[in-house]
């Protein structure tokens, strides 16, 4: 990156869940067997940025490691691999206040509104809990700072001293991001944040984010699988697939020409409402386990237009035009 | 619609949940015709009823819901008249349902050969082998490789993309006429989707099978149905041609539900949103259920509006229609 730093940038993050081996596993190999442990590489060597005040879209189907990338990010859970830098500072080498002070920066909102809230707090704690903890408001100030949030994010302050079984889905969900701002963050991560929602509340939601993002000047990572949501919100957009960044450019760019053929493909099967009894035409086969991935480029058992190389080497993430970057070998010397 | 008799005629069906809170109006006089070979899409959003209608076609209505009115003609033939034999005699053999969880259809216990071989023989009487031999074909039909080998295994052994395929075979085997798809791609990728609406829609083409696509995503009826019903709070509001209903909504409801889909012409802007949510379906106050949330709403709201026609083909539950052009 060159230029000011990046409000959040990763180098070659990866991480990988172990399952290791049980107690029959490992009698079996003391008896000669083979029993190997199980490796899943859920993100695999990412580098992204965030800039400030931006909304990157991150978006892929379901093992691609889009909310692994999202957790590490939001630092919930430690890298295998990598660095994380937030404005150019390595997270992993702060301790004490210095910490705290980017964990309370970067927050983090999640898919289910229903899994996501202590069922036994009330919402003027679930919402106070953590600005009072953090010295963000004292003692005295705090029930006209919840207040104050709640109103924020489109909910009555009167219901204050309700439960979250007593609210709908959307409201939840706004609970959860009052919480969210309640530590005044300058980063969301968003996963799924609107995906359990219906239709006429996601639009609600989507447009209390772009207001937020205008009043508070936030920046967002929007993690989602619905390419629609993420074409509406996003500068610019990150496509992932098992593991790896496969594309990244600006939104526009991106949705009109789009680079990687998975970027393609994807793009030729979102259901639009402006496209009418269409034909069809799906790509091959299912998303191989991230148990297992296949050699090369992971994409080359589905893609059209693989070839010989694409088995045996790792097409690497290449800039090819400015800010515009693919990780496919038909931009690199061919296929052949 | 050669014959003129549509597969399935739905007339007036009421279907309550009489709970000790009151009655739950699930399904409260919803009436629309399936031609043979027709995709319907039955859009709407959470506690609409579009899946109670599904269920109670299929007559899988569980106590305390029952069906307490209506009619739901199959081939001229009133489903509501069968006893649960002759209803049994039907259910998986000329109608046959999807759901959005697989694992509703499948047996975890039992091999796919087993489950799809049960299903031949519980309405035909052939022998094992024909019935396999359907089993097999009807596997491969849905895209599923080498299914000779892929008989064999359970459902764990699939993914979810695979196990929504078996489930399609499973009602494809009896070749039935009419389908009940209960948003049977909303849990998939959207490779994985394209692929599924693929098959459904190859289906419907080849076979003349009808079809009620059942669904909260608008963008999908959209590429897949011929006609919509827009249902909200138990009744039908608009329903038209795909064309007419998304290009010219009149129903205010569907108006802002097709504002409230982001769309490639939509980045940046802010989106349509309808305020509140959708009203409890207990004790629903008399008038049109969505005057609350309607831009529209005056006092003749607080009357029940009738399902009428607005225009050639269209018909609409609203006194204030958007009819002028542009609109």
């Amino acid at each position: 990156m060159s230029g000011p730093a990046a409000m959040i940038e990763t180098r070659d993050l990866v991480k990988r869940f172990v399952k290791t081996l049980d107690l029959a596993g490992r009698i079996a190999n003391r008896l000669g067997a083979d029993v190997r442990e199980e490796v899943v590489h859920a993100v695999d060597g990412v580098s992204i940025h965030v800039k400030h005040g931006e909304v990157l879209g991150l978006v892929g189907e379901s093992g691609c490691g889009k909310s692994t990338l999202g957790r590490m990010i939001a630092g919930i859970l430690p890298p295998t691999e990598g660095t994380i830098l937030h404005e150019g500072r390595d997270v992993a080498g702060l301790e004490g206040p210095a910490a705290r002070e980017i964990a309370l920066k970067v927050q983090m909102i999640f898919q289910d509104p229903f899994a996501s809230l202590n069922p036994r707090m009330r919402v003027e704690d679930i919402v106070g809990e953590a600005p009072r903890a953090h010295g963000v408001v004292d003692a005295a100030g705090q029930a006209d700072y919840v207040d104050g949030v709640l109103l924020r994010v489109g909910l009555d302050p009167a219901f204050k001293r309700r439960y979250p079984h007593q609210f709908s889905g959307g409201q939840r969900q706004r609970i959860g991001i009052a919480r969210a701002l309640a530590v005044k963050p300058e980063f969301l991560v968003c996963d799924e944040a609107i995906a359990a929602l219906d239709v006429s509340i996601q639009a609600q939601v989507l447009n209390l984010f772009m207001d937020l993002r205008e009043d508070l000047d936030l920046t967002y990572l929007f993690i989602s699988h619905d390419l629609s949501v993420v074409e509406h919100i996003s500068d610019r957009v990150v496509i992932m697939y098992l593991g790896r960044v496969v594309e990244m450019s600006a939104t526009e760019t991106l949705f009109e020409a789009p680079n990687h053929p998975y970027t393609r493909a994807l793009l030729a099967e979102v259901p639009r409402l402006d496209i009418r009894r269409r034909d069809y035409e799906p790509v091959r086969g299912e998303i191989p386990s991230p148990l297992n991935p296949p050699p090369g480029c992971h994409f080359h058992p589905r893609c059209p237009l693989a070839g010989p190389r694409c088995r045996a080497e790792v097409p690497r993430l290449a800039e090819i035009e400015p800010d515009r970057w693919s990780a496919c070998h038909l931009n690199d010397g061919g296929v052949g | 619609m050669s014959d003129g008799v549509p597969t399935l005629s739905v007339r007036d069906l009421r279907t309550h949940f009489l709970t000790k809170a009151g009655a739950v109006k699930a399904v409260d006089g919803v009436s629309f015709d399936v031609a043979k070979g027709r995709i319907l899409g039955l859009v709407g959003e959470s506690g609409s009823g579009k899946s109670v209608t599904g269920f109670s076609i299929i007559g899988l209505v569980d106590p305390p819901g029952r069906v307490v009115g209506g009619e739901i003609r199959y081939n001229g033939a009133n489903l509501l008249d069968l006893d649960d034999e002759a209803m049994r005699d039907l259910r998986g053999n000329r109608v046959a349902m999807i759901f959005q969880d697989p694992m509703m259809t499948l047996n975890p216990v039992l091999r796919i050969d087993t489950q799809m071989v049960e299903t031949v023989l519980a309405h035909h009487e052939v022998d094992k082998a024909t019935a396999l031999a359907r089993a097999r074909d009807a596997l491969g039909r849905v895209g599923i490789p080498s299914p000779e080998e892929r008989l064999h295994a359970y459902p764990h052994q699939f993914s979810g993309g695979m196990r929504q395929r078996v489930a399609i075979a499973i009602a494809l085997l009896n070749e039935p006429d009419l389908i009940i798809a209960d948003e049977p791609t909303t849990a998939l990728d959207v490779t994985i989707q394209g692929q599924i609406l693929f098959e459904a829609q190859k289906l419907c083409r080849e076979t003349g099978t009808a079809m009620i696509w059942i669904t909260h995503d608008l963008a999908v009826v959209a590429g897949l149905a011929d006609e919509i019903c827009v249902m909200y709070a138990g009744r039908i509001v608009e329903k038209g041609t795909v064309d007419e209903v998304l290009d010219r909504p009149i129903h205010p409801y569907t108006h802002g539900l097709i504002g409230s889909v982001p769309s490639h012409n939509s980045r940046g802007r802010r989106l349509t949103q309808i305020p509140g949510m959708t009203p409890s379906l207990l004790n629903l106050p008399p008038g049109c259920a969505f005057r609350e949330r309607c831009p529209r709403a005056d006092e003749a709201c607080l009357a029940e509006p009738e399902i009428a026609e607005a225009a050639a083909g269209r018909e609409v539950r609203c006194f204030h229609p958007h009819l002028e052009a542009g609109a």
